[in-house]
């Protein structure tokens, strides 16, 4: 006899759908599986057995062939268990056939025959939708994530029995507690989850970087933070997402997705940026992803969050050349011996750096650094990665000095400026289809950017001192139209061009040192 | 002849020298040996065979330079006047002209030396030195060593002014060799000497060696920030030797970096404010003493630009130092650019802001 079910095999950030037949017939016992299966799928044979037998059903001892169709896409993990199980089931008539064909089946079994979350639901969710299924069944500890795709209907199940008992027309199991569905279950590893990030009235002093924050947040503008140790490029840093505006539920569920897939974060829907802070031993294919299929990188799970790269200069240079495609045009395409795959990837850069190898350049008796280590960490610096830097804050160690000085302005008031200030840029960008500042190229910039007379004097005026290069001026640009945006100001005034020069990101052109 | 066979014979013995020589008094008691004396001294195991090559020494056995080189020994009239001591050097291979380094050391030249690890206010006023001498006609002798050396070089260039510079290794061996752009400045207008054969590697002792000629040169030294060590100490010494003047730029008494030029103002060394305070310690008659020649009138300022450049001035050099200087960070950074737009500050390191002197604006014409 032959049964069919629907399931889901994920591939890249993508869930395809995949038909599990099974075939039973008289002959020796056998249990055959094929069509691309991965080891943990042929490894479900022994899963699906104990299963059965555990819930008290019967594994018929006969030959039963299974079929994964389409037979020319790789099935991978063990979420297309609970499918098979159901399969034979069927087959051999222990579970009506009526609604194999409007549920989809999705879930590892334990050999008791308890029903495990699988990598991916949110994708596997949308993709029930997208195939016209009516309802999805999977395990209850995931089913809050699967809700949020509210078109489809959710079974949750704590056992192969309860499955089978939906599919005979009863009701899924209750979850045994409703999660919130902001909450994430605990932080993602490697990162620094949002709500431990901390706030911005816990900086003290270091006035001009905490406001250079605010303008990178409000513009989305890539930021460098340069500086001693132990100057708070890391407290800063950390304390990005807390002012950068709330996931929307697109972004969320995009989030949510990529996150479900890499297996990094497990919960509902989470406001909070993702701020991935890699370390700088990563290899060119943990910051991308690619080294084996479905394996995705930092870059893309920093997907509509920040990515803070700390220690910049000591970045591998393949792994930092790496990043240029994803920061220009926030995705990702990988390209491997038999596949290739696009990720999205739009993210915002922070990256922290010490000033020269010991870290203390600047104060003369302190640095040890000769002339050509320092020429060497700025060349380091200056590659084709900081052409997308729109700003570089210097800190002093001598700002943190003021360690009892009142706070400057906690998360909430940043977060309301820039909330504003994105309000601005989005009503007048929405005819171009961009959203923040940064994205701006020259033609939009003379559009948008109009200044005064001075401004334009001091912008001349850079050029000819050798302070600024074409690109850097489109970049003091695009920052000064920010700056002029938190202002509440239509027109960039001189002051706001003023600002942006001195947060400019050259490095190695300023006076101080000839030669 | 037997002043560059002298030249050859310092090249040759290079390892040796480098070796024994590591403390100063020695180095130039060395010097001062004759060529027999020296091979004796240093040579070792290679005495004889140094010996036979010694004898059969040809001028032609040298590295030519690539033609804009010459050499002239201390027979030769033109060979600087003020060169004509004990352990000074006995022949010079000059880029490019020997008549042009005669002209120069007629004329006036102090010396600017110190600390190849100077701190940002160091290098600004070795820049803001040796332009203000050069811009009165002055020539700044120096090194093209990292630190003081060579911001006074660059300040010197920045005023079209004229440069001699001892170079450690042969004279066409420019280390480092990032410096190459500065140094074919340097020749157009100036000149490169050095002491030893074309393509002669620079070694340390060279570098040692070569202060003679800078303070040989000059009629005043100057000490721009040196550590209290007999190494960054030793142009001074050397000069007080020499009976040539000496003069020290005051630091702070706090700062490691100018304990050594501060104990030399203690021994009684000249205190130097700025180039004016050098021209005054020349010999007078020259055709300096227009120190202010080419310098631009104190620039008026806005009443809060100036309030911000006197407390970056007085120290408070970053933006966060200042925070109380202007109504927001926003008009503060403003007004920090617009000083480093006037060439009265500079970005540095580490977020720091360098005060600097405003550069002349009408250079000075070319003299003939």
């Amino acid at each position: 006899m032959l049964a069919r079910t629907h399931t889901f095999t994920t591939e890249t950030l993508q869930a395809h759908r995949v038909t599990v037949e099974v075939d039973i017939r008289p002959g020796l016992p056998a249990f055959v599986i094929v069509g691309l299966a991965d080891a943990a799928v042929r490894e479900a044979r022994e899963r699906v057995r104990a299963a059965i037998r555990n819930c008290g059903f019967e594994f018929p001892s006969r030959r039963i062939t299974a079929n994964l169709a389409p037979a020319d896409v790789p099935k991978v993990g063990p979420g297309l268990d609970l499918a098979l199980a159901c399969a034979i089931l069927a087959a051999s008539g222990q579970v009506p056939g009526k609604r194999l064909s409007t549920h989809a089946l999705f879930g590892e079994l334990a050999l008791d025959g308890e029903v495990k979350a699988s990598r991916g639901t949110l994708a596997v969710a949308q993709a029930t939708h997208d195939a016209g299924l009516q309802a999805l069944v999977l395990a209850s500890s995931d089913a809050h994530q699967a809700r949020l795709v509210e078109e489809i209907e959710v079974a949750a199940v704590e056992t192969l029995k309860s499955a089978v008992r939906v599919l005979r027309g009863g009701r899924g199991d209750r979850p045994a507690r409703t999660p919130d569905a902001t909450a994430s279950r605990g932080p993602a590893p490697g990162s620094a989850a949002a709500t431990a990030g901390g706030d911005l009235c816990e900086v003290r002093g270091q006035q001009h970087a905490v406001e250079a924050l605010v303008i990178a947040a409000a513009g989305g503008h890539n930021l460098l933070l340069s500086g001693a140790p132990g100057t708070g490029k890391t407290m800063l840093a950390q304390r990005m997402p807390s002012i950068l505006p709330p996931l929307s539920r697109r972004e969320a569920l995009e989030v949510a997705r990529i996150h479900g897939l890499a297996g990094t974060h497990n919960g509902g829907l989470a406001s909070a940026r993702p701020f991935r802070a890699p370390h700088h031993s990563i290899t060119t294919a943990g910051l991308i992803g690619g080294a084996r299929r479905g394996w995705v990188g930092e870059v893309v799970l920093a997907h509509r969050g920040v990515l803070f790269l700390d220690e910049l200069s000591e970045f591998a240079r393949p792994a930092l050349e790496a990043l240029r495609q994803p920061v220009e045009e926030g995705r990702l395409a990988i390209v491997r011996a038999r596949r290739s795959e696009v990720y999205p990837a739009r993210f915002m850069l922070l990256a922290a750096t010490n000033p020269c190898p010991c870290g203390y350049a600047g104060e003369a008796d302190r640095c040890r650094c000769s002339e050509s280590e320092l020429t060497r960490h700025r060349r380091r610096l200056s590659g084709p990665l900081l052409d997308r830097i729109d700003l570089l804050v210097q800190l002093r160690r001598d700002g943190t000095r003021e360690l009892t000085a009142a706070p400057l302005t906690s998360s909430a008031e940043a977060r309301a400026r820039v909330l504003l200030a994105r309000r601005r840029q989005a009503a007048r960008l929405s005819g171009e289809g961009l959203t923040v500042n940064a994205d701006m190229d020259a033609p939009l910039l003379r559009r948008h950017v109009a200044l005064d007379e001075r401004g334009e004097d001091m912008l001349r005026g850079a050029c000819a001192r050798g302070l600024l290069s074409a690109r850097g001026q489109h970049r003091v640009l695009r920052v000064a139209r920010t700056i002029a945006d938190l202002n509440a100001s239509e027109r960039v005034r001189t002051r706001d061009v003023g600002a942006a020069l001195a947060l400019r990101p050259e490095v190695g052109v300023q006076g101080g040192r000839p030669g | 002849m037997d002043c560059l066979r002298r030249s050859w014979l310092l090249a040759a013995l290079g390892g040796p020298l480098d070796y024994h020589c590591r403390d100063r008094a020695r180095l130039t008691d060395a010097l001062a040996l004759g060529d027999q004396q020296l091979m004796r001294a240093l040579a070792g195991r290679r005495r004889s065979q140094l010996q036979a090559q010694y004898a059969a020494f040809a001028a032609a056995d040298l590295l030519p330079g690539d033609g804009r080189v010459e050499d002239i020994c201390h027979h030769d009239d033109r060979f600087p006047r003020r060169l004509r001591f004990p352990s000074a050097p006995r022949a010079l291979y000059v880029a490019t002209s020997a008549r042009r380094l005669h002209e120069l050391a007629r004329g006036p030249v102090v010396a600017i030396a110190g600390s190849v690890r100077a701190s940002d206010y160091g290098m600004e006023t070795a820049r803001s030195l040796a332009r203000g001498l050069a811009a009165a006609d002055v020539t700044v002798a120096c090194g093209l060593e990292d630190g003081i050396a060579v911001a006074a070089l660059a300040g010197a260039l920045e005023a079209d002014g004229a440069v001699v510079c001892a170079m450690p290794g042969g004279v066409d061996v420019i280390a480092p060799a990032r410096r190459r752009s500065l140094y074919q400045r340097l020749t157009r207008r100036g000149c490169a000497a050095a002491e030893l054969p074309c393509g002669t590697p620079a070694r340390r002792w060279g570098q040692a060696a070569s202060q003679r000629a800078i303070v040989g040169l000059a009629q005043l030294t100057v000490l721009v920030e040196a550590q209290d060590n007999p190494r960054e100490l030793a142009p001074a010494r050397l000069a007080s030797t020499l009976g040539r003047a000496v003069a020290a730029v005051p630091g702070r008494v706090t700062s490691p970096l100018s304990a050594g030029t501060n104990a030399l103002l203690a021994q009684g060394a000249h205190l130097l404010r700025g180039p004016a305070d050098a021209l005054e310690l020349l010999p007078a008659g020259g055709p300096y003493g227009s120190s202010r020649a080419g310098r631009p009138a104190a620039r008026r300022l806005e009443p809060r630009l100036q309030r911000i450049l006197d407390r970056v001035r007085a120290g408070a050099d970053s933006p966060d130092r200042l925070r109380h200087e202007a109504g927001d960070v926003g008009e503060l950074l403003c007004a920090l650019t617009e000083l480093e737009l006037m060439g009265l500050l500079a970005r540095g390191d580490g977020g720091r802001y360098v005060p600097l002197d405003p550069q002349p604006v009408a250079r000075r014409a070319s003299p003939p």
